[in-house]
């Protein structure tokens, strides 16, 4: 049997083969899919009735709505064939959106050119030379409805495309797609796109994708991006796509040197130079040590103030009419800087230059004025003053050519057999606001014979031609045979004729059938991999008639939704129109599912019941705010559904039901009850009364989305205070490591030990540390000092022996620490002493606060033990761009910011890796020595 | 007054009276096991992580916080007259606690530490390292939970991973072992993410690993030295491990826990698997009877607390095939917080300590300190559940009713397991639905033999035993039961 064998081939072929048999109404499909073998794909009917032993009246039915049968036979009056017809796409002005050379390629041979379109050939039995004609003069019409439009492709938009095409749901009907806009994982199930590149330009492909349901008004496609995204994946999915017009629109100039800021080019040789689309870094001829300088033309409508904002890495600059505007300049990584200058009406000479060191290279110009929202300037300019060139005459492929020369007199001969073909039974077409009549004939549906027609393997000339499959045929044969009556279809059909017709079932389960299929479903992805399947696979469909509110199911069919914040895939737009009654059919077929609730009488006043409500929600009692937000507000942990939209989502008693028993509802889920077998865990809130407890919720939530927050939303800090004792802070500490030991001393100076690189990493003055971070919710993330004054101090091993004087310092050991870190002992008062190890000698590490005349100073004294004394040891007190001894005792001046004395020792300044270091000698005397070090900053 | 009339009533508060005092209350969890709890000082945060008992009887709390509070008098009737005093501060997420001699051993994100008051002004004073062999990174999640001592003196720490799905810091992922000399011994691989650790009865190490990646359901497992937990991203480290030779072969992911122990010898599958939502969903804290029945009639048993349901659980462990399997039991709800940390006291109450810091619990708390007593009276419960080549056998805690014990009709019984694979958690998958053929009621009353067609290897067996009575005419104060079946013994 083929449905088991292509399972076996998928991940879960472990599941027992008895499961497998059990439930075939799954309707999973191969991973690899057969080649269409040139039928029309109807996604509903590839998943469930592609197979002899499958239902063909309810196949045929599906086919004759999907494949719109009924608009030409009409449908005999008392009987209907099907719900909802699938309409065409609308054809107004389609010379707008469709590439021209396109027209002809598809109309040749749509199932060819096209595997798995439902749209018919209807020129299948005309001779080839009279079918060429006929194609021609197509052809004409169809590309003198209007000019294609174009925009230059964005390689940055194209990344995030791709990223949306995998999450947001394109692949549950149309299969995965590789990082260059390729079909990859194709699904029989999967929609075909057909060779898009040659359909569509970005701009049309992107106008389509925003609004698909002004072309294809069934929403079979659903709407799902918004105009930003829909550009995105436009470019996504046209990556590479040759134009015919390639149109540079930059002169460019490339250099090659090495330097620490932007080169005057005046003063240069161009390596290279040439004509470039955009900024386009390409032009480099290495990674590193090149400079770019482009040049362009830019025309500006309105006389006004810009902006500019310059992002580069390395330097660059920007000029306009040779005079510099924005300055970005240095070796750094990418960085922003934006300024503006007046600029008048007209034409403007705009130069930029870049420069690489080594490492990343980055370039974006944005430019921002009166009519001109921030955007790259990039796309705006032009290759001369007047404008761009003409493109060059060139010989073009004459399969790609776009803009050939429209022949009036071929186009009316199209627009004739527009009508008299048929095309217009299914394709709208309006030219001056009428729509093209059809004047095909064909008979009603009651008058079709089972056989013949379309429906014949051959079908005859002038009759279309669909590429049915010989399963395909059966089913609509069944279907002709046997009209559906015209009483209203029961609920349960009617939820299950849509959501195959529509393909809900690509995302969605109900009573088993459906749902995500195998190979796609490691793409349904979540922000929140703890929630596991509940967080990125798209919920199942059973009970929903009696969870969600009637309203909101017409909400969400007309807006789509993207309620879960945590799940990547959205549910789309789909359009209410086209699936009349569904909303009502799910409340109708759910009705009864769910156990009544009592209604629920409050003796206490409505404010009261609310605040009670609010507490519960609150983090200090269940902590529904843990794991919800709430208002916007983001939650501790998991970022479950907005409380405030329940009352708008949800029907009040499912509400109720599941907030007693989650498991019930929704098997699986992470949502824990306070309420287990109806009995309260709160005895002392509204009478311990359970029903009293979650109908005050419902109340509480209910409040327009103006309900006061509950407690623990927004996080307060926790000022860590040393008072009369030393205070320790042991946790992730910036500056410090995951290892960090926090002192804050009552003196009002601080300091922070790394313990895992054995040093002193932070001194600071004033407040120690805020603490909520760490003590609220998980405790993500490095905390820096509360303080001000915070003193870096230098990252490495703190002592090193130094064979020569001019040795550079070691840095640390990549996996292993420098020594062993051993504790610390703790004065009466709390003041720590640490103790660690070097290689061969001991350390206890005594720092101190001591109030100074203006701020505290920390006085450090280490004591150094070992059992071999170890020769031309060294501390290294600091590393800076600028030391100073001051002399006379005074101590050491570091980067003019903080001054370190050492007693008697004298200290040494050298210069090392380009910068300077001040190293104290140690000396050992009988196995120990001893070292004081006093910060004053 | 009617002299039939008095023998009638007479006969009838003979028969019926018991059924009717148990229909008229159905006993409750509190009428054997009463929670008390202890009143934190006001303005302190106890989120609590560890517990311990010193020698001289105070108990010590270790916090999220990086606190131990010291407690006395914790064993008093009274929980008010309990004095609580802060001993130490400034850890680093305190979530193990082992008093030896002088010392108090300290289990924290990054080391183990050894901690002593020397001047006895009731503050630790002296902090020292004993083993800092595994790495943070400054990632939340990278926990170390610490046991207490094993019978060899040996002290052992369950390290979380980074996150949920990866092992970023050296011997993330593992669990090891710091030997008397300080040295660490690296111990089992396959950690994911722990809650609690603690010896059986038979000095066995066990730990509580969380549902996610590689994880269907949270579980009770068997820390076998050299073994293999589950989760393999941990494999990266053994070649710092050089004592346990080679990684495992990886796990084939969308697996079945028994289909890949039959495959991999180094991996351990789950002793005990808490199906979700039902047996909690964050298991925690453990700690095993060793009381000698002043807990109850449950010696020898392992307790398991749970984080988000706030329960305490009990498991009964049984060796088959030389393998620790065994069923786990409802025991007690209505905790304070989401329980953590349990340990038993000396006088046989079962301290417990809870936070609801970052992941919620049915405890509405957000922090808690409780102690779980006996009222001496032993419920009616399944005390055991053995399995048996046809079936299993149940023994109870109190004499059954011979009729309604012996009724197929009083039991329900169906199976189920969870995917083994990479992806978090899993839905319950491979139901079966055994039917109860035959029970057979032993003479004492004391246990009954069920013959079950047919036991699915693998499964988790669910049994409801609604219909039992004990000879007293009560239910079963908990009526389900749980058995991991990964083996059938063969006789």
């Amino acid at each position: 049997m083929l449905v088991c064998s292509t399972r076996l081939s998928s991940p879960y072929f472990l599941l027992p083969l008895t499961i497998l048999l059990l439930a075939p109404s799954y309707g999973t499909t191969a991973e690899k899919a057969p080649k269409p073998d040139g039928r029309p794909i109807v996604p509903g009917f590839e998943r469930f009735y592609n197979d002899a032993m499958a239902d063909r009246l309810q196949g045929g039915r599906l086919l004759w709505g999907e494949l719109s049968c009924a608009s030409c036979h009409e449908a005999e009056s008392g009987k209907q064939a099907t719900p909802s017809n699938k309409q065409a796409p609308i054809l107004d002005n389609v010379g707008v959106r469709v590439r021209h050379s396109f027209f002809r390629k598809f109309l040749r041979d749509p199932q060819a050119f096209k595997p798995g379109t439902t749209m018919p050939d209807l020129l299948a039995g005309n001779d080839a030379a009279e079918r060429e004609r006929q194609v021609e003069a197509l052809t004409h019409f169809l590309a003198s409805t209007g000019t294609l439009k174009r925009v230059r492709a964005d390689f940055v938009a194209a990344a995030q495309g791709k990223q949306l095409y995998q999450q947001a749901g394109c692949v549950a009907c149309h299969g995965t797609r590789d990082g260059e806009g390729n079909p990859d994982k194709v699904l029989s199930t999967s929609v075909p796109l057909g060779d898009l590149r040659a359909k569509y330009s970005i701009a049309s492909l992107a106008t389509f994708l925003e609004n698909p349901h002004t072309v294809r008004p069934s929403g079979r496609m659903p709407a799902i991006l918004n105009n930003k995204e829909a550009i995105q994946v436009g470019n996504y999915l046209l990556r590479g796509q040759a134009l015919a017009k390639a149109a540079a629109n930059v002169r460019y100039s490339y250099y090659e040197g090495s330097w620490e800021n932007l080169p005057d080019f005046e003063k240069l040789k161009p390596l290279a130079e040439g004509k470039a689309d955009g900024f386009d870094l390409k032009a480099a001829r290495r990674g590193n040590n090149f400079a770019l300088r482009f040049e362009g033309y830019l025309h500006l409508d309105r006389a006004g103030e810009y902006r500019f904002h310059l992002t580069s890495d390395d330097g660059s600059k920007v000029f306009v009419d040779g005079k510099q505007v924005v300055v970005n300049d240095g070796i750094h990584p990418p960085s922003l800087v934006s300024s503006k200058v007046r600029l008048d009406k007209g034409t403007h000479k705009l130069t930029t230059g870049i420069f690489n060191g080594g490492g990343g290279v980055e370039l974006l110009v944005e430019i921002q004025g009166p009519g001109l929202p921030k955007q790259p300037v990039a796309p705006l300019l032009t290759l001369n003053p007047e404008g761009n060139p003409k493109p060059a005459t060139q010989p073009v492929d004459p399969a790609e050519d776009d803009d050939f020369a429209i022949q009036p007199e071929l186009a009316t001969k199209g627009r004739e057999l527009f009508g008299s073909l048929g095309c217009a039974s299914c394709h709208q077409l309006k030219i001056g606001g009428n729509p093209i009549v059809s004047t095909r004939q064909s008979p009603a549906m009651g008058k079709l014979r089972a056989e013949g027609g379309c429906v014949s393997e051959k079908p005859a000339k002038g009759v279309p031609n669909y590429s049915l499959s010989a399963t395909q045929r059966g089913a609509l044969t069944a279907a002709v045979s046997s009209p559906a009556p015209a009483a209203k279809a029961s609920a349960g059909e009617m939820i299950q004729r849509n959501l195959t017709a529509l393909n809900c079932y690509a995302c969605h389960q109900r009573d088993k059938r459906g749902g995500v299929e195998p190979a796609v479903d490691a793409l349904f992805a979540t922000t929140q991999p703890e929630m596991g399947e509940e967080g990125r696979v798209p919920p199942a469909l059973d009970g929903v008639g009696a969870k969600l509110r009637l309203d909101y199911l017409k909400h969400i069919f007309n807006q789509g939704a993207h309620d879960r914040p945590y799940m990547l895939t959205r549910m789309p737009r789909f359009g209410e129109g086209n699936v009349p009654g569904l909303a009502e059919a799910f409340v109708e077929a759910d009705k009864g599912k769910l156990e009544p609730v009592a209604a629920v009488k409050f003796d206490e006043p409505a404010s009261r019941v609310k605040s009670a409500a609010r507490k519960m929600c609150g983090g200090n009692s269940l902590g529904c705010i843990k794991c919800h937000t709430f208002a916007g507000h983001k939650a501790e942990g998991v970022q479950g559904i907005d409380m405030l939209l329940m009352p708008k989502r949800l029907q009040h008693d499912w509400f109720y039901r599941y907030l007693l028993d989650p498991q019930k509802l929704r098997p699986g889920t992470r949502m824990p009850t306070a309420w287990t077998n109806g009995q309260t865990v709160l005895e002392d809130v509204l009478g311990g009364s359970t029903a009293k407890q979650i109908e005050s919720i419902w109340v509480y939530l209910q409040a327009d989305g103006k309900a006061a927050l509950p407690a623990g939303l927004k996080k307060n800090s926790i000022p860590l205070v040393a008072d009369k004792e030393a205070i320790i802070y042991r946790n992730f500490i910036e500056g410090a490591g995951a290892r960090a030991i926090g002192v804050g001393y009552p003196e009002k100076a601080n300091l922070a030990f790394d313990a895992n690189e054995l040093r002193l990493a932070l001194v600071w003055q004033g407040e120690f540390i805020d603490a909520a971070r760490h003590w609220t919710d998980r405790g993500v993330g490095f905390e820096p000092p509360l303080g001000e004054g915070i003193l870096r101090l230098p990252t490495g091993p703190a002592f090193a022996e130094l064979a020569k004087d001019d040795e550079l310092w070691p840095t640390n050991p990549a996996e292993e620490s420098v020594g062993k870190f051993r504790g610390y002992r703790t004065s009466t008062d709390g003041r720590p002493t640490f103790r660690y190890a070097y290689r061969g000698f001991e350390i206890e590490d005594f720092p101190n606060a001591v109030s100074g005349k203006h701020s505290a100073t920390i006085r450090r004294t280490l004591s150094l033990r070992a059992e071999k004394s170890p020769s031309n040891l060294w501390f290294r007190a600091a590393v800076a761009d600028k030391i100073e001894d001051l002399g006379d005792k005074k101590g050491y001046r570091i980067n003019g910011e903080s001054t370190m004395r050492f007693g008697e020792a004298q200290a040494k300044i050298r210069k090392s890796g380009g910068k300077m270091e001040l190293l104290v000698p140690i000396q050992f005397r009988d196995g120990k020595a001893r070292l004081t070090q006093e910060i004053e900053w | 007054m009617n002299i039939k009339r008095i023998v009638f009533v007479f006969f009838c508060s003979l028969v019926f009276s018991p059924a009717l005092t148990a229909a008229d209350k159905a006993p409750v969890e509190d009428d054997y096991y009463k929670i008390l709890r202890y009143d934190i000082p006001k303005g302190e945060v106890m989120e609590v992580g560890a517990l311990e008992f010193m020698p001289d009887g105070r108990l010590a709390a270790g916090t999220r916080r990086g606190e131990i509070w010291m407690i006395q008098n914790a064993l008093d009737p009274d929980p008010k007259k309990a004095k609580f005093s802060r001993y130490a501060r400034g850890l680093h997420e305190v979530l193990g606690l082992a008093a030896k001699g002088d010392w108090l051993y300290v289990t924290q994100r990054c080391d183990l530490s050894r901690i002593q008051d020397s001047n006895g002004d009731g503050k630790a004073d002296v902090f020292e390292v004993v083993n800092d062999g595994w790495g943070i990174s400054g990632d939340y999640h990278e926990y170390a939970f610490g046991s207490r001592f094993d019978k060899n003196g040996d002290l052992w720490v369950v390290l979380c991973l980074t996150g949920s799905f990866t092992s970023n810091s050296k011997f993330r992922g593992w669990a090891v072992r710091i030997a008397p000399d300080g040295k660490l011994i690296p111990t089992c691989s396959g950690i994911r993410s722990p809650g609690g650790i603690a010896a059986n009865a038979d000095g066995e190490m066990f730990y509580t690993d969380n549902q996610g990646p590689w994880n269907g359901t949270c579980a009770l497992k068997h820390l076998v030295p050299g073994g293999f937990m589950g989760h393999p991203d941990s494999f990266k480290w053994y070649h710092l491990a050089k004592n346990l030779g080679s990684a495992p072969e990886k796990p084939h992911t969308n697996s079945r826990f028994m289909t890949e122990a039959k495959r991999i010898p180094q991996y351990v599958p789950p002793a005990i698997l808490f199906p979700y939502g039902k047996m909690g969903q964050s298991a925690s804290g453990i700690e095993c009877d060793l009381s000698g029945g002043k807990f109850g009639p449950f010696a020898k048993q392992m307790f398991v607390a749970d984080q988000t349901h706030s329960t305490v659980m009990r498991v009964a462990l049984e060796k088959v095939n030389g393998h620790y399997q065994g069923a786990c039991f409802p025991f007690r709800q209505g905790f304070g917080s989401g329980n953590v940390p349990i340990r038993f006291a000396p006088d046989g109450s079962l301290i417990v300590g809870g936070t609801n810091r970052g992941w919620g619990s049915r405890g509405p708390r957000p922090f808690a300190l409780e102690r779980l007593t006996w009222t001496g009276k032993a419920p009616f419960e399944i005390h055991e559940m053995h399995a048996k080549p046809d079936g299993f056998e149940l023994t109870f805690t109190h004499p059954v009713d011979a009729k309604s014990a012996g009724d197929p009709k009083s039991y329900a019984m169906k199976t189920y397991t969870y995917i083994y694979r990479a992806e978090y958690g899993s839905p319950e998958v491979d139901p079966t639905t055994p039917t109860i053929d035959r029970v057979e009621v032993a003479s004492d009353h004391k246990s009954v033999r069920l013959v079950v067609s047919k036991l699915h290897e693998g499964n988790i067996h669910e049994l409801s035993a609604g219909g039992v009575r004990s000879n007293d005419g009560l239910p079963l104060l908990h009526k389900e039961a749980y058995y991991t079946l990964n083996y059938i013994p063969a006789k």
